[in-house]
């Protein structure tokens, strides 16, 4: 009962408030800050940071499915949600000291800070131990240099986690994590990358030059930022997953609804067997990922390990999130192909979860280690 | 609506078991309306609801949104009730757990039957006062202010608490649910949940058996539009539509078509 009221909740809103804007702004790239104020009190941006600290503290079933519902009318306000609570607020939470927690929690949970995560550079993205941003220890701070691309959320944030090295020779064993305040001199947001989909979202480079970041604001220790990141990822992927299934829903309730109206030899195209082959492999594969994220919701929520099933749902959810997508524009045909209709944009959004939050190769990489050393 | 609804000719009821369970829109801005009064006078709201053990699902929802406790009627003698009944059992539920009630809020009418009777029949059972199709709701001291459009006129009426208010649909947004609210709606909440007997109710007196309408039929009204295409010469069709709608138009505009100036 509570999955299904937290679904007409999230729906409600994302249906009265993101719905008549959701093609706008992809049209003008613009991210909707009057959205994000009423999305503020509503918990939003704490979905899973715990109630001392000003957050919703909800399951993770509860979690997938608010991201979903956003993504549902708006992938890259659901990119910027999961992304914040996922990746942005989750590792603060999960690794950080009580008194990190409390300085920068509340913060989040409100969304008076939006969270990013910055991780990929130019020589570092699937192989994060590629990380050339460097963090040298000057006793009170770490002075942080280097260049971040492609972060999401990257042109609103203002308390991002950055990743970094403090010895490039050992970039594993010297890795490290740290929460940069947008107002520190020196840390600089470059332009917004003009990207295929999500185009709401502004995402973008983030260059640091002599910036001085309070040892406080380590999360963890030195050499413990691989393991950070690879948990938050974990995590993340499933936030993604979720996004994947929200986009492919919208997707096919497009086409459901176009194929019923779209008459071609004087009856409707859903009378035609090609057609309903389609609806239905749709329906199947959505309702299969839908579950599989769900599934990796409930071993995470129980306290297992989880990463096999995050990969396995990310992977499966985004794979079939292009296809849906992409019968979607050809159940549509021309029309499909237009900015003026929904389906085009569904196309381009959908890609992309493919790609981020670990692409579907290193998804693979992932399934096929777990099962190859659970087999041994 | 009720015409959206298929009409169970056996038992001469709405199928309403093919509904989606939902916050009745009107009750939904009864709700509204009352979390902001509580909010603003300090009082404790109570949402109450009569239905199947599913419709507790709205008293989360309520509670979610703000109310402090929830009452849930449910019953199966209780199936098949009337207005007439469902404002009895109402009332007995109210004089045994709100006994000190200040303001009571209803929906002006259901979206499935939309009779607009339980409202003012609750209280007449309750024996209080009542204003219906209300827009907005003041109070000061023991008395409540109220707003109405009527017959095209604003009305301010004042009314001696307690009393029952039938709320409108228009004019307010309900609030969104917010997610930390549903997560303690979940949690150690006051929603008590009573049948017949904890109201001390004879089952007789209410279910089908209880209820004295009868409902012969449901049809939807036909609609009277219709399009009328006018042939012939300009001059002939002006005339022509001149002699049908002159006056209904000019009645619209509220002045002579034949010396507008939007001739």
């Amino acid at each position: 009962m509570k999955h299904k009221l937290v679904r007409k909740a999230v729906r409600e809103f994302a249906e009265a408030e993101l719905g008549p804007i959701a093609h706008d702004i992809d049209r003008d790239a613009r991210f909707p800050w009057e959205v994000v104020e009423k999305m503020r009190p509503l918990n939003f941006f704490g979905l899973q940071v715990s109630r001392d600290f000003g957050g919703a503290g909800l399951d993770s079933i509860s979690y997938a499915i608010a991201v979903e519902e956003i993504s549902r009318i708006s992938g890259a306000m659901g990119l910027c949600v999961t992304v914040h609570n996922s990746v942005g607020a989750y590792p603060i939470e999960r690794f950080g000291t009580e008194d990190q927690k409390r300085r920068f929690l509340p913060r989040l949970a409100s969304g008076e800070s939006i969270g990013a995560f910055c991780l990929t550079e130019a020589n570092a993205g699937s192989d994060a131990s590629g990380v050339e941003t460097i963090a040298v220890d000057a006793g009170e701070c770490f002075v942080l240099n280097g260049t971040k691309i492609f972060v999401t959320n990257g042109g609103v944030c203002s308390l991002p986690l950055v990743f970094a090295v403090s010895d490039p020779s050992d970039p594993t064993g010297s890795s490290c994590v740290f929460v940069v305040e947008k107002t520190m001199p020196g840390f600089s947001v470059g332009e917004m990358e003009d990207l295929c989909g999500m185009r709401a979202n502004p995402v973008s480079s983030i260059f640091l030059e002599d910036v001085r970041v309070p040892r406080e604001n380590l999360i963890g220790g030195i050499g413990d930022g691989t393991k950070i990141a690879l948990a938050t990822l974990d995590t993340g992927r499933i936030g993604i997953a979720a996004q994947a299934v929200g986009i492919a829903q919208a997707a096919f309730e497009a086409a459901v609804k176009y194929s019923k109206e779209r008459q071609q030899f004087k009856r409707p195209i859903s009378s035609f067997q090609s057609i309903q082959n389609m609806i239905a492999d749709m329906a199947v594969s959505i309702d299969a990922a839908r579950l599989l994220v769900y599934r990796v919701c409930a071993v995470r929520d129980a306290g297992g390990r989880f990463g096999k099933e995050a990969a396995m749902a990310k992977l499966y959810a985004s794979t079939i999130c292009s296809e849906v997508a992409s019968k979607a524009v050809q159940i549509h045909g021309g029309y499909g192909y237009s900015k003026e209709y929904d389906v085009e944009r569904y196309f381009r959004d959908a890609k992309v979860t493919e790609i981020y939050e670990g692409t579907s190769e290193i998804q693979r990489m992932v399934i096929s280690r777990w099962v190859l050393s659970e087999s041994m | 609506m009720a015409s959206e609804l298929p009409w169970d000719p056996k038992t001469r009821t709405l199928r309403r078991d093919l509904a989606e369970g939902m916050m009745n829109p009107a009750c939904k801005q009864a709700l509204e309306l009352a979390l902001g009064l509580g909010q603003k006078e300090g009082a404790q709201v109570t949402a109450i609801t009569m239905g199947p053990p599913m419709a507790e699902e709205i008293l989360r929802e309520a509670i979610a949104m703000g109310a402090h406790r929830g009452l849930l009627i449910t019953d199966p003698a209780l199936a098949g009730s009337d207005t007439y009944a469902t404002s009895f059992t109402l009332a007995r539920a109210i004089e045994i757990f709100c006994p000190d009630f200040d303001l009571i809020l209803t929906g002006c009418h259901t979206t499935d039957s939309e009779t607009a009777q339980v409202g003012p029949q609750l209280a007449e059972e309750l024996g209080i006062a009542s204003a219906a199709y209300v827009d907005e709701v003041t109070v000061e001291g023991g008395t409540a202010r109220l707003r109405r459009v009527s017959d095209g006129f604003l009305e301010t009426l004042e009314i001696d608490l307690p009393c029952l208010v039938t709320v409108n649909t228009t004019n307010r947004s309900p609030r969104y649910v917010p997610l930390s609210g549903l997560e303690d709606a979940f949690g150690e909440v006051n929603i008590l949940s009573v049948g017949v007997a904890d109201l001390g109710i004879d089952p007789a007196l209410v279910g089908a058996d209880g209820s004295p309408t009868r409902i012969v039929d449901v049809t939807a009204p036909r609609s009277g539009k219709e399009n009328v295409v006018l042939t012939g010469a300009p001059k002939k069709i002006v005339e022509e539509l001149l002699e049908r709608f002159e006056s209904r138009i000019s009645g619209l505009i509220r002045q002579d078509i034949r010396k507008s100036d939007a001739r």
